[in-house]
């Protein structure tokens, strides 16, 4: 069995072509918001990137280089400020050394927010390769799960995608998902199987499709429109969505473009 | 020009400055809907941020800026959006007794799906919009305005050009009966003992030794030497070469008031006078606790040029300098650079930043809202790995 995959390169198989546009610092979100907005891309806005000391300046340096290279994306523009202590010029330095299809801007020395949109468009278009879809086996894939809550089917899913090759990480480090997803995405796992606590709602990574489970709580069952799986799917129902979602189906957070980063950090901000 | 004010009057006798509907998602995972909603409806703004509902050590402090960003004056309405947890609803109850009069919830559990609230939400939005275009601004006292000062991206001219110049139109404000706000604790490390000896009191004098001095402290507790990441490169390559030089020329936004008092992060501002707050340097960060603190205008000089916004709360840009506010005019309200070049005196271009205050204040459009920059962050002082 093969999945529709995307020769990424260096950043590995997709099983999405994502073009990201990564706003090195706060910001940056709205112009990248802007350039994403014009070119189709993908962005998300973060509160990262500035005013950080310590080990988080490797740390959110390193967590920025992960999303850039991870496999769902073809390409990536990165826009920064300017006088920001993560410096864009040196995360994409770290990223060329893999992979050249990735560029940089600083609005500082563009033109200000309409040159660097307009630069980043241009920038943008230019880095966008027409990727061949190939036929990816399934020992290519990987899979990601997040259990911020336990779930009776688990262990049999995990055995029936690993017979057939398809790596699995587990992640349970945290009843947030949104850290088990920065934790999985950092592994560079192409689609997230999450297990949600029950108190929390359905949720998602903006580069890696979703599966959200519901477990029997109130909340979950309240929402049950949110969830692409019902708590009592069986085992076929997951695995049968699970390859339905690496061959392109839609999750139901990746349809309306939800999902928000969320990154480690140990220092507040100075 | 006539030095008239004109703005909302709240229920409550708070004054807005704006008449925004803030749809605010109390959750993480609602962000996106919030932001379709306000990027679909008729004017309604929106913000998005990382808080998924963890109770840790930052938990009050977060409460605290949803409650008061909630209730900021510049809101018409609030449009909440939760998955109607106690602790969210209890951040709807505490922007209640903040002065938040005008509000609707919409609760995720209720409505079953993310389609649903946005179908209901762009409805309720939409009228909200309508309803506050009807809003029309009436005379206000100087007090209705109560200004939060920031710097960015500074540099060797911010101590000389564009501070002092806020530090101008700050003393005249203070002086007709405004409230005004420094904030950035990173930045006057090193300066406090000049602003302690403005204090009223000599009680106030020590609480500004010692808010500085818990920071310094905080930050050495990690193990780091805060004074070797600060002044930052972009400082740096600015021209600045100490944190102290930074601190002298962050000081001076200030101007030569007396301080009336020292506020902890997103404290209500409330009363006239010039007040020191419990900042962090994050421009952002910053931005949003003067949001959940009431502010309701900003004036943000800086050396570099930064693009940023509240989604709330007018943000005026003040270059230090000629050469960036030529090179990225699309940033910049007023450029405090001609200083420098010899070209006007400081009393001048602070009288033209207090004519931009006034007029920004009953209502002209600043860049930053003319390019819808809403950043919003969640200021936190412990660390995330442990949530």
């Amino acid at each position: 069995m093969s999945m529709q995959g995307f020769d990424h390169g260096n950043r590995g198989i997709g099983v999405r072509d994502h073009q990201l546009i990564l706003p090195s610092v706060v910001c940056s979100t709205r112009v990248s918001n802007r350039i994403a907005k014009e070119t189709g891309a993908i962005t998300f806005a973060h509160q990262h990137g500035c005013g950080i000391i310590g080990n988080d300046v490797g740390g959110i340096t390193e967590f920025f280089a992960a999303l850039a290279n991870h496999p769902n994306v073809g390409s990536t523009l990165i826009v920064g400020l300017g006088c920001e202590t993560l410096q864009g010029n040196e995360l994409a330095e770290i990223l060329l050394a893999k992979n050249r299809s990735t560029n940089y801007l600083v609005t500082q020395e563009s033109g200000g927010v309409q040159g660097t949109v307009n630069s980043g468009v241009k920038a943008a278009q230019e880095l966008r390769n027409k990727y061949q879809t190939f036929a990816a086996p399934l020992s290519r894939l990987h899979l990601g799960i997040d259990l911020s809550s336990e779930n009776s089917n688990l262990s049999e899913v995990v055995a029936t995608l690993t017979e057939v090759g398809v790596a699995v990480t587990v992640s349970n480090s945290h009843k947030n998902s949104g850290l088990n997803f920065s934790e999985l995405m950092e592994a560079g796992v192409h689609v997230i199987l999450s297990f949600p606590d029950e108190s929390q709602p359905a949720s998602g990574f903006p580069l890696i499709p979703t599966i959200n489970v519901a477990s029997k709580s109130a909340l979950h069952t309240a929402l049950s429109g949110d969830f692409d799986l019902v708590s009592d799917a069986t085992v076929e129902a997951i695995v049968a969505k699970i390859y339905s979602v690496f061959n392109g189906e839609l999750t139901k957070v990746e349809a309306i473009g939800a999902g928000e980063i969320i990154a480690n950090r140990e220092v507040r901000s100075v | 020009m006539s030095e008239v004010l004109k703005a909302f009057e709240r229920s409550d006798g708070r004054w807005g400055l704006r008449n925004h509907v803030l749809v605010l998602p109390l959750h993480s995972a609602l962000s996106a809907t919030a932001r379709k909603i306000a990027d679909d409806s008729l004017g309604a703004v929106a913000v998005s941020h990382d808080w998924s509902g963890e109770v840790d050590g930052d938990f009050d402090r977060i409460v605290k800026t949803f409650s008061g960003f909630a209730a900021n004056p510049n809101n018409y309405a609030t449009l909440f959006i939760t998955i109607g947890t106690p602790n969210e609803l209890g951040i709807i109850e505490l922007a209640k007794t903040l002065g938040l009069s005008k509000f609707e919830v919409l609760n995720v559990a209720e409505l079953g799906s993310m389609g649903k609230v946005y179908e209901v939400g762009l409805a309720l939005a939409n009228s909200l919009v309508k309803q506050a275009r009807l809003a029309s601004r009436v005379n206000a006292p100087w007090s209705a305005i109560k200004l939060g000062q920031e710097c960015g991206g500074s540099d060797a001219l911010s101590g000389i050009t564009a501070n002092p110049a806020l530090g101008v139109a700050s003393d005249r404000l203070v002086d007709l009966g405004a409230s005004s706000v420094l904030g950035e604790t990173t930045e006057i490390l090193g300066a406090e003992h000049l602003l302690a000896a403005r204090a009223i009191t000599p009680e106030i004098g020590s609480q500004i030794i010692e808010t500085v001095a818990r920071y310094e402290r905080s930050i050495n507790y990690e193990g780091i030497d805060m004074r070797g990441a600060q002044p930052s490169r972009g400082n740096i390559e600015g021209g600045l070469t100490t944190l102290e030089e930074k601190s002298l020329g962050a000081a001076k936004k200030a101007g030569n008031a007396m301080f009336s008092g020292v506020l902890e992060y997103a404290d209500q501002v409330s009363s006239p006078g010039l007040y020191f707050m419990d900042t962090p340097g994050h421009d952002i960060e910053q931005l949003t606790g003067y949001g959940a603190a009431g502010i309701n205008i900003v004036v943000f000089t800086t050396g570099r040029g930064t693009p940023t916004g509240s989604a709330i709360i007018p943000t005026i840009k003040v270059a230090t300098n000629t050469t960036m506010a030529d090179a990225i005019p699309d940033l910049i309200d007023l450029n405090a650079g001609t200083i420098a070049d010899g070209l006007n005196m400081l009393a001048d271009v602070g009288s033209d930043l207090f004519d931009l205050i006034l007029a920004v204040a009953n209502g002209g459009e600043t860049k930053a809202e003319k390019g819808l920059h809403h950043e919003f962050s969640l200021s936190r002082m412990y660390n995330t790995v442990i949530r």
